[in-house]
């Protein structure tokens, strides 16, 4: 495998649908959450609160969508390092500020700019970390 | 509030323990190619008869479990920047553990994600 171990453009993409994926997830059990109608869960709804839980079609999409993308997180490992794959797999906080501006017209302070930028920055310096090989570079 | 900082410290390395061991799943690994459907089939397969795999998702439950209970008696303001040091925990056991190299760029890129993340939580 020639590119091995370095963050291509494929393994790119694979990084961010794993970050949206992984929101898309939340959002599904958040949802099958509140739809359970159980706002405190005790001692004596507990079983009650699992139940629903686990009958919602919600809360199991929300699971068989969190298992799946563990096995793309697996094929990324395989591919890159784990101490790459952490911070590039972070555009989650770039795309949630970007899409609060264009769809919900949020308005975006001088401090959320400065710290999306200093992500996108950061993002590119440790994709870029891998040293080609002595010869190629 | 030393209670809740402590507790997601620990909730990290639960994580942190359970990335790594992951990772030393997948480099247990040799596939020829990741190529095609049937390939990606070994793979799970292979995947799942790892046992550090499962004692990821083990630790990994640990960390979640230690999580909700910080969550619980936390403010959010203070839990979500601390979430950031995930980066730079997993960074130094990425280096000890499994060998991973740190260079320059790697670092510079770490800090400033998790800067990025930090400013984003006070905004």
């Amino acid at each position: 495998m020639k590119y091995k171990g370095y963050v291509t453009l494929k393994i790119f993409a694979l990084l961010v649908l794993n970050d949206a994926l992984d929101a898309v997830a939340q959002l599904f059990l958040k949802k099958g959450v509140i739809q359970t109608g159980i706002t405190s869960v005790t001692f004596g709804n507990v079983w009650e609160f699992i139940a629903r839980n686990a009958s919602s079609p919600f809360v199991l999409a929300g699971i068989f969508i969190g298992l799946a993308n563990y096995f793309l997180w697996f094929v990324i490992l395989y591919r890159i390092d784990l101490s790459v794959a952490m911070p590039v797999g972070s555009t989650i906080y770039i795309f949630v500020p970007f899409m609060s501006i264009f769809f919900l017209n949020e308005h975006v302070s001088a401090l959320r700019w400065t710290a999306i930028i200093l992500i996108i920055i950061g993002i590119h310096l440790v994709a870029k970390s891998k040293e080609l090989p002595k010869g190629l570079a | 509030m030393l209670k809740v900082v402590l507790l997601v410290f620990l909730a990290e390395l639960w994580n942190t323990a359970g990335q790594v061991l992951f990772k030393k799943g997948t480099n247990a690994i040799e596939v020829r190619s990741l190529r095609g459907v049937k390939n990606h089939l070994v793979f799970l397969k292979e995947i799942m008869a790892k046992p550090a795999v499962w004692l990821g998702f083990g630790s990994m439950a640990a960390g979640l479990v230690i999580w909700f209970i910080a969550l619980a008696g936390a403010d959010l303001s203070v839990v979500s920047p601390m979430g950031s040091m995930q980066y730079i925990i997993i960074l130094i056991a990425a280096h000890f553990l499994l060998g991973e190299k740190i260079n320059f760029l790697k670092l510079t890129g770490t800090l400033l994600v998790v800067l990025g993340i930090v400013l984003l939580s006070l905004s």
